[in-house]
C-alpha cells in the first residue's frame, strides 16, 4: 500500500510554533505603534540648567541641555524643539518653555564604582518646570538621573534627560488656542 | 717592533677624538630634532580627542582630531567632520575627569575574572583626561554645547589658542579651577 502524500511538504504541527511567534510579534508591533503618542500642537523651547556658580560643572550643564533636546526630539510629541535663544521661537504661537533648576549634584567616580560596586555614584537632580508663555504651569516635578555601576559620570545626564522626556511624553498638554498663545 | 698593547693604545687615541665629535654631533642633532619637532607641533596643532556630544552630524563618542584654525574649530573623524566658527563661541571651559579604559570589552573581561580580580584590575585601568566644553550660538541664535575629552594637559592649550583667536571665555585660562574626580568634590 502506498503511503498517502500530504499537501504540505512540512507537517502542519511544525509550522504552528513559527506562526504563533509571528502573531505575537505582529501584536507587539501594533501595541508599540499605539503607544507612540501623536504629535501635539505645541512646540517647546529648552533652557539650560540654572545653577549657582560652581555648583554644576559646565560639561554636565551642557550635557544635560543637549541630552534633553535630543530626547525630546525622539519623543516626537512636539512640533519643534527649540534651543535657548533661538529667534525662530519668538514667532511660534504655541510655545512651551522648559526650565530646569539644579537641586542636587553629587560627582562620583567611575573607578570607585568599578572597584566597590556600591559607592561612587554620580547623581544629578533638577526641578523641572514647563510653562506656556502666558498661562498656568503645565508640569512641575523633581527628576533625578543617576549612574550607579557602569558608565562614565556623564551618563547620569543621559538618564536624567530620558526621565525628563518620559515625564513630558506622559503629560497631557493643554488645548492650544487657535489664535495662538502670544 | 710594537707590542699589541702599544697598538691598542694607539687605536684608542685615534678613535677618541672622532668618537667625541660623533657624540657631540649626536647630542646637537637630538636637540635640533627636538626643536624641529616642537616647531612642527606648533604648525599642526591637531589634537586627538573624543567627541562626547554636541556637534551636529557627528556621532557621540567618536574619536578624531581637533584643529584650531583661523576662523573655526574643526573636528574630523574619518569622513565625518564638524566645525564651529570661533566668532560664535560664547564660552570655553576646561576640566579634568578620570575614566576607565578598555571600554565594554575590558569591563566584561573584568567581570569574568574570579575572586574579585576584576576589581583589582579596575584600580589600574583608569586614566585621567581633560575635558573641553564649548558653548556657541548658531545662525538663529540657538545655544549649543559641545564636550570633548582629550589627553591630559591639552584642553588648556586649545583654550589658549581659541582665546587668542577671539573666542570669549568667562574664566581666564589660568584662574579656572579644575574638576576633581574620585573624591566627589566639584568644580
Amino acid at each position: 500500500m502506498k503511503p498517502q502524500r500530504s499537501l504540505f511538504p512540512v507537517p502542519l504541527s511544525r509550522l504552528a510554533g513559527p506562526a504563533l511567534l509571528l502573531c505575537l510579534l505582529s501584536l507587539g508591533f501594533a501595541g508599540f505603534a499605539e503607544d507612540n503618542p501623536e504629535t501635539s500642537a505645541w512646540a517647546i523651547q529648552v533652557n539650560p540648567v540654572e545653577a549657582e556658580e560652581g555648583q554644576l560643572p559646565p560639561d554636565f550643564s551642557m550635557a544635560v541641555y543637549e541630552d534633553v533636546i535630543a530626547q525630546l526630539q525622539k519623543t516626537k510629541k512636539f512640533q519643534q524643539v527649540y534651543r535657548a535663544g533661538d529667534r525662530r521661537a519668538n514667532s511660534v504661537p504655541n510655545l512651551l518653555v522648559l526650565h530646569m533648576t539644579l537641586q542636587n549634584f553629587e560627582l562620583g567616580s567611575q573607578t570607585t564604582r568599578a572597584v566597590t560596586t556600591v559607592a561612587g555614584a554620580t547623581k544629578i537632580q533638577v526641578h523641572l518646570k514647563v510653562t506656556p508663555r502666558d498661562g498656568p504651569v503645565v508640569v512641575e516635578r523633581d527628576v533625578q538621573g543617576t549612574v550607579r555601576l557602569f558608565g562614565e559620570n556623564l551618563k547620569a545626564t543621559y538618564a536624567l534627560a530620558k526621565d525628563i522626556a518620559g515625564v513630558l511624553r506622559d503629560t497631557s498638554l493643554p488645548a492650544t488656542s487657535k489664535a495662538g498663545g502670544q | 717592533m710594537t707590542t699589541w698593547r702599544e697598538n691598542l693604545s694607539l687605536l684608542c687615541r685615534s678613535l677618541c677624538v672622532p668618537g667625541m665629535l660623533l657624540l657631540l654631533f649626536a647630542a646637537a642633532g637630538t636637540d635640533l630634532w627636538a626643536q624641529t619637532a616642537d616647531k612642527a607641533s606648533d604648525a599642526a596643532p591637531a589634537v586627538r580627542v573624543r567627541h562626547v556630544l554636541g556637534l551636529e552630524g557627528v556621532k557621540r563618542n567618536s574619536r578624531g582630531s581637533l584643529t584650531v584654525q583661523a576662523q573655526a574649530l574643526e573636528f574630523k573623524s574619518g569622513s565625518v567632520s564638524g566645525a564651529m566658527p570661533v566668532a560664535s563661541i560664547q564660552d570655553v571651559f576646561t576640566g579634568q575627569d578620570s575614566r576607565q579604559v578598555g571600554g565594554k570589552v575590558l569591563t566584561l573581561a573584568k567581570m569574568g575574572v574570579p575572586y574579585g580580580g576584576g576589581r583589582v584590575l579596575s584600580l589600574f585601568s583608569h586614566e585621567k583626561v581633560d575635558s573641553l566644553t564649548l558653548e556657541y550660538r548658531d545662525a538663529d541664535g540657538g545655544l549649543h554645547g559641545v564636550v570633548f575629552t582629550m589627553p591630559l594637559g591639552q584642553a588648556v592649550v586649545v583654550k589658549k589658542q581659541l582665546v587668542a583667536l577671539g573666542a570669549h571665555a568667562s574664566l581666564p585660562v589660568a584662574s579656572q579651577p579644575e574638576k576633581q574626580d574620585a573624591g566627589g568634590s566639584k568644580q
